[in-house]
């Protein structure tokens, strides 16, 4: 099980885009991985799961990863969030 | 082609004879017919994977035409319906008996509101978003093109399920010859407004399958028939049949215009005015041309519906103040917003209810939103040197309520003051008796208000404890009017000892064989939607 942390530096919080986006990579791998925020937890292969956390800027992501490619999604994810989540 | 037969119950009595046009929801409310489970999931299915065609094509398009930026909302669209918890809330719902077009629906409200209770200022998008997707696999479960799509010059028999208010205010009036739908009562909002508008119509066929976009068909109301693809002879005889069936009404309204502007006066003496039910500004020069003494309901909800945000207190001004200039100083009540319940408009984000005839509507929800009732309050107060202009407040239950309104009214009277606005500082302040509580009540209110209206839908309803939209159960509320008749009596003597006046303003002020009862109960005002208007005078005065 890996684990990462990634505070929102998009404006605009976890919208629709972004968590689109989000859920499009998270599917591309096998393990689990689950988003928390704000005493919530999201599936983060699904959209409107996502969506739900209604996570704003600067609001911390805690993300859980576990399955047989954990550490390939983990360092995907991770960038990811650098980059698209970072308030460009 | 074959000749089809539908009969329903006919709402005003009338013949046209046109070509029909079917009426494809722009998405408000999804009703439909349960096919079975087995069958309203693949459906279902059918129209995901289409409803991802169109998206992929949209997006397409998109991606050479706008970029890439642009392009990505469509695959966040093709991302939801294909979100296994949009999907698997829709088969639940499915599973729980829904249409498969109610069960998107409900899903997709369901989802707008959990989003927006998060209070993010995306919220707004991600809503748009998801009403989206939920508004095309409407559509393609209907069948049909979008509405604007087809409009047709000539005048047609518009042919639907069911309407929605919001959706009726959006249609052209005036190229409607008559309605059809499958469900409905001669209560539903579609009959409602086919009295209102004086033309006949046909509700609760209950199937309108095999009916096409441009079939001929004649539309009897009287009979409560619906002859699509008639045969020529058919043609003839109806036709024959209308212009005799013209003829006699109109020598019957030539008579009712005659004593048109004469006072309704009982052969007993006693004075009626009669007041017309309106629900936008454009019934105003119909009801005066009817002999209208006053608008005894302005349904102010017209001026929230068919837009995204809430009105500003000027533009309700500017509208109060049009009727009020155009009524010349006769009376016109403005019922202060009922909205919730059957009523729904979306930017208000009501939340869903289990029982919504029991739930959070109309002054309810005002007083609870003090901010969108003082606009409305405001606007009417300003309005109100413009003419004769009264204010009732909709759906009273208690002392309490009318206290917490006129202490709002108040504020407004001397914000308005300290802004060297002018208004009426007499203006009239009545409730509408809508509920048993308030007729049962109505001593202790009377002494607090200048007048009563009886709603007597809702009083029906909640009196006898039915649904007016329900079919099963709806003609129980035809026969059944002595219990409301009594509360109606009871609040008219509570009113009268306070020196006030009393009207009905609900469907059973426009029903002829109940006019000399209101009468006999000391009843000042009987208000009707405008086609009713010359039928009621002339009936007044046949009264003892």
């Amino acid at each position: 099980m890996k684990e990462f942390r990634h505070i929102i530096k998009d404006k605009n919080g976890l919208h629709a885009r972004p968590a689109g986006m989000l859920a499009t990579l998270a599917r591309s791998f096998e393990s689990d991985i689950k988003v928390e925020a704000g005493g919530k937890a999201a599936d983060g292969k699904r959209l409107l799961s996502l969506m739900s956390l209604g996570a704003r800027y600067e609001t911390e992501l805690k993300f859980t990863i576990s399955g047989s490619d954990e550490e390939l999604a983990l360092r995907a994810l991770t960038e990811h969030c650098r980059t698209k989540l970072n308030g460009e | 082609m074959a000749e089809k037969v539908y009969k329903g119950t006919g709402i005003s009595n009338g013949k046209v004879s046109g070509k029909i046009r079917i009426f494809k929801s722009g998405g408000q409310a999804a009703r439909g017919i349960y096919r079975g489970k087995a069958q309203e999931l693949r459906r279902l299915d059918n129209a995901r994977a289409l409803a991802l065609e169109q998206i992929r094509a949209l997006e397409k398009k998109a991606l050479a035409t706008l970029g890439e930026k642009e392009a990505q909302i469509f695959e966040i669209h093709a991302m939801l319906v294909e979100d296994e918890d949009f999907m698997g809330s829709v088969i639940e719902e499915i599973n729980g008996g829904k249409c498969a077009e109610e069960a998107v629906e409900i899903t997709a409200r369901g989802y707008g509101e959990m989003l927006g209770s998060l209070g993010d200022e995306y919220l707004a998008e991600r809503k748009t978003d998801i009403m989206d997707i939920s508004n095309q696999l409407i559509r393609i479960l209907q069948g049909g093109v979008s509405q604007n799509e087809g409009e047709m010059d000539e005048k047609y028999i518009l042919v639907a399920l069911d309407l929605t208010p919001s959706q009726t205010v959006q249609l052209d009036a005036d190229k409607i010859l008559g309605f059809v739908t499958a469900e409905g009562t001669p209560s539903s909002h579609t009959a409602i407004l086919a009295r209102a508008m004086g033309i006949p119509a046909l509700v609760g066929v209950g199937t309108v399958d095999g009916l096409n976009d441009g079939d001929f068909a004649l539309l009897n109301a009287e009979k409560g028939v619906l002859v699509a693809c008639p045969s020529e002879k058919e043609i003839k005889e109806f036709e024959k049949e209308k212009s005799a069936f013209n003829k006699i009404a109109k020598e019957h309204e030539m008579y009712l215009r005659s004593v048109m502007n004469k006072p309704a006066v009982t052969r007993g003496g006693h004075r009626v005015m009669i007041y017309a039910n309106i629900g936008s500004e454009g019934e105003v020069s119909p009801a005066l041309s009817n002999g209208a003494e006053g608008i005894g309901l302005l349904r102010s909800e017209f001026l929230y519906l068919s837009r995204d945000t809430y009105p500003t207190e000027e533009e309700l001004f500017s509208s109060y103040k049009e009727i009020a200039v155009k009524m010349q100083g006769k009376r016109v009540i403005i019922r202060t917003l009922d909205v919730g319940a059957d009523k729904q408009i979306p930017y208000f984000n009501l939340p869903r209810e289990e029982n919504p005839a029991l739930g959070y509507r109309a002054i309810r929800v005002c007083l609870d939103r003090e901010d969108v009732f003082k606009a409305q309050l405001r606007a009417i107060l300003r309005a109100s040197v413009f003419g004769h202009v009264a204010i009732m407040l909709p759906m009273v239950i208690s002392l309490d309520e009318i206290e917490k309104s006129k202490e709002l009214l108040e504020e407004c009277k001397r914000e308005l003051l300290t802004q060297g606005q002018s208004f009426d500082s007499k203006i009239e302040v009545g409730i509408m008796i809508e509920t048993p509580a308030a007729a049962l009540m109505s001593h202790s209110l009377a002494k607090e208000v200048d007048f009563f209206s009886v709603g007597t839908n809702d009083l029906t309803q909640y009196t006898i404890a039915v649904d007016r939209q329900n079919p099963n159960v709806a003609h129980l509320c035809e026969k059944n009017t002595e219990p409301v008749m009594r509360l109606i009596k009871m609040s008219s003597e509570a009113i009268h000892q306070e020196g006030g006046w009393i009207g009905v303003c609900g469907e059973m002020a426009a029903d002829l064989s109940l006019t000399q009862q209101l009468v006999n109960m000391g009843v000042d005002e009987l208000s009707v939607s405008v086609p009713y208007l010359l039928g009621v005078r002339g009936k007044v005065s046949e009264c003892r």
